[in-house]
């Protein structure tokens, strides 16, 4: 065996955890768990100044994994927690990690509170667009016509706007990618954590579990490589019709603008108030 | 020492101002938003946070995320909001995380009444959230009172690393009353256990002398995974039965194992008292208006207040079921704590004194329950 | 179950003998390897192969051009490609 075996990956990982991982053979959430700790590393931010926030799901189950200060809370909440997380240290990295139905779903009101607040969390949603730990009932994000568990006769639901809706919302970054494109990936997530507001990246991926098996989509290599065929970067998208464009999954940096970060705010009030209060003493 | 007239509500506030609050998250609700006001103004002079969350569940979420980044957390709400809460209740006692609640209850159930008193919310504060746990619940009779339980409140969740309830109603909350405030130095807090083992060494749900672990905050340099799974005492989601049962064992030996500081009564009983009144809350005052009224009628009666809720004070129920023959229990509800009373006196010794509509139970109800009209 | 995979992939048969030497050396955690086939399948010179037991194992090492697509792709993190200095 190696004596020199050199993966960044492996320095971030808790040596205590058992591991393989929990997730079924060529799940995408351990791929998007590799761009993330890539993304980190390439930052060079100290493991103690990351906090990671997870909901409930299978990626949920992603920051147990990982060597940082990581808290696995409750269904769609990620974000509140997070939210007293980051207020009480404005200094760590605090990024979430959810799937689409814990994040906009159940998660929805907190999802579009913290973008509006734009306070400066880094939330990773990994959209495979069902609810797979639960065994494949349809979520926000299925696409109509698609089969599961609690649609056998296909969903007639359209399918939320995961990065419009934080867009819409106030975010301030917002990034899509798959995990075919797991370099790329890595790149936005590096892009989202430096940010100084809520930054959203929309990683997407496959459950061949169970939407695939419903949907008779193959194996993770099938899938894999319908996130290859099936997605588009941003500027070839602005070629395609909109009718086209639809039917794609649309990656690169949708939006990045400067606003004020909620922490950094509410500390010059506190600044001022305190000051004022001197003042009159 | 200075004297103010202070509204119940107003008191919570300075009260945890006192013991050390550095974070507030809630949503208005009434009879609980002066609370919430107050501190959006007191917080940020001591360079605390407030901040209104979107919502109670996502107000309790934040407390504890604030909590676990080292920040002594408060929330407050009313009935409709205590039920929101429930999941995230049952979240920080499974994680341990010291959290403190104020329930300022209302006229229920449902929107029910919500400038109305009650004091429907004992059991819920007890069993509201799913699965076995063991929780802390006090409640106040006066707006003094109120400072100091909400002092108790936070230190008991620190030492105990659990989420504590303060069980206000609406009376208390809403009044104002003649009071001292102290000088905050002289107000005791109690911190969480801080470990004292290198980070590598530190095991999160382990090495606890007193069944308490040692918490450490996160960005302190102690590296850990906080879960609402069960888990083993690296905080590790775990499905094996030799490392749940300890789990279970021990937090409920942690409160159990410390009934002599947590169970707060104030007793003003006599070996001949034959009639007993157990009150708590609002409903405490009309008692112990009825008990002096009694007396001054020569009536030999007993008056034991209830400061905390839960853990139930079955030591002291026991006691005094032996010298009275009949235990009188006033609530703003149809009986809840009554229940319990019941359990450890036997039913037949308990005459329950029920108002559930929003109005108190008078101090002349509980007279004629005491003189056995 | 479903329709097999759309890159077809040779059962194991490690050569040897080097034309140019390879610019990446591979290696396989077999415990952490879950046999999800999505390595063998997109690495851009076939260095990988099925086993028996749906494994990956290297048949064409000096195939390696340590594009890293099977380390940054792999959801086990089973599989290294180190760089091999020439």
């Amino acid at each position: 065996m190696p004596t020199q075996v050199e993966h960044t990956e492996y320095m971030y990982l808790r040596p205590t955890k058992k591991f393989p991982n929990v997730w079924c053979a060529g799940c995408g959430i351990g791929i998007v768990m590799g761009a993330l700790i890539r993304a980190i590393d390439r930052i060079g931010l100290e493991k103690d100044d990351v906090a990671l926030v997870s909901g409930i799901g299978c990626t949920g189950r992603m920051p147990v994994y990982m060597d940082f200060n990581t808290i696995h809370t409750t269904h769609g909440r990620a974000l509140a927690f997070a939210t007293g997380l980051k207020i009480a240290r404005p200094e760590m990295k605090v990024i979430t990690i959810m799937g689409d139905g814990d994040a906009v779903a159940i998660g929805g009101n907190h999802f579009i509170h913290a973008a509006r607040r734009n306070i400066g969390i880094t939330a990773i949603v990994v959209n495979n667009s069902i609810y797979g730990m639960t065994g494949g009932q349809y979520s926000p994000t299925t696409p109509i016509g698609g089969r599961a568990s609690t649609a056998p006769y296909g969903n007639i639901e359209p399918p939320m706007p995961i990065c419009d809706l934080a867009k819409a919302a106030g975010a301030t970054f917002v990034a899509r990618s798959t995990v075919y494109h797991a370099v790329e990936l890595d790149r936005y997530i590096e892009q989202a954590i430096r940010k100084n507001g809520f930054s959203l990246v929309e990683a997407v991926s496959y459950c061949h579990t169970t939407f695939g098996r419903l949907n008779k989509l193959g194996s993770p290599t099938d899938m894999m490589r319908q996130l290859k065929d099936g997605s588009v970067s941003l500027n070839a998208a602005e070629k395609l019709s909109p009718e086209e464009r639809e039917t794609k999954i649309v990656r690169g940096v949708l939006h990045d603008v400067e606003k004020p970060e909620y922490t950094q705010l509410y500390e010059q009030l506190v600044k001022r108030v305190q000051e004022a209060n001197l003042q009159k003493a | 020492m200075t004297i103010r007239l202070m509204q119940g509500n107003e008191a919570v506030g300075w009260g945890a101002i006192a013991a050390g609050c550095k974070f507030y998250a809630g949503y208005p609700i009434t009879p609980s938003t002066e609370i919430a006001e107050m501190l959006s103004r007191e917080l940020p002079k001591v360079g605390g946070k407030f901040i209104q969350m979107e919502d109670e569940i996502a107000s309790l979420a934040a407390c504890i995320g604030a909590s676990v980044g080292g920040l002594k957390a408060m929330t407050a709400t009313s009935g409709p909001g205590f039920s929101l809460m429930q999941e995230h209740i049952g979240y920080a006692a499974m994680t341990e995380i010291p959290v403190v609640i104020v329930d300022v209850q209302r006229l229920g159930p449902s929107t029910g009444q919500p400038t109305s008193a009650s004091q429907g919310d004992v059991m819920q504060a007890r069993w509201g959230t799913h699965g076995d746990h063991p929780i802390i619940v006090l409640s106040p009779v006066s707006v003094s009172q109120t400072f100091d339980l909400t002092v108790k409140a936070f230190n008991y969740s620190e030492k105990y690393r659990t989420p504590v309830i303060l069980l206000m109603d609406e009376v208390v909350g809403h009044m104002r009353e003649k009071f001292d405030l102290p000088e905050f130095e002289t107000v005791e807090r109690v911190e969480r256990i801080a470990t004292n083992v290198p980070p590598e060494w530190y095991k999160p749900y382990g090495d606890s002398l007193s069944d308490v672990p040692p918490m450490a905050n996160f960005g302190e340099g102690y590296r850990y995974h906080i879960t609402g799974l069960f888990h083993d005492i690296l905080g590790y989601p775990t499905t094996r039965l030799d490392e749940i049962d300890p789990w279970i064992e021990r937090v409920h030996r942690k409160i159990e194992r410390n009934l002599t500081d947590i169970v707060l009564v104030e007793e003003d009983v006599t070996e001949s008292d034959k009639t007993i009144v157990v009150a708590y809350g609002a409903s405490a005052r009309s008692a112990r208006h009825a008990v002096r009224l009694a007396r001054q009628r020569r009536t030999k009666v007993g008056m034991v207040t209830l400061l905390t809720i839960w853990p139930f004070a079955e030591a002291e129920i026991s006691r005094v079921a032996r010298i009275a023959k009949r235990i009188i229990v006033p609530e703003m509800n149809l009986g809840q704590l009554a229940l319990e009373v019941e359990r450890i006196a036997g039913r037949n010794k308990v005459v329950r004194v029920n108002r559930a509509n929003g109005e108190m139970v008078t101090p002349q109800m509980i007279l004629e329950a005491i003189e056995d009209r | 179950m479903s329709e097999p995979s759309v890159v077809e992939q040779p059962k194991a048969e490690v050569k040897t003998g080097t034309k140019k030497g390879p610019r990446g050396h591979v290696t396989v955690f077999a415990n952490w390897c879950k046999g999800c086939g999505i390595c063998v399948a997109f690495c851009p010179t076939g260095v990988l192969a099925l086993d028996d037991d749906d494994h990956p194992v290297v048949v064409y090492p000096e195939k390696c051009t340590a594009c890293h697509w099977c380390d940054t792709h792999c959801p086990d993190l089973a599989i290294v490609v180190k760089k091999v200095e020439l």
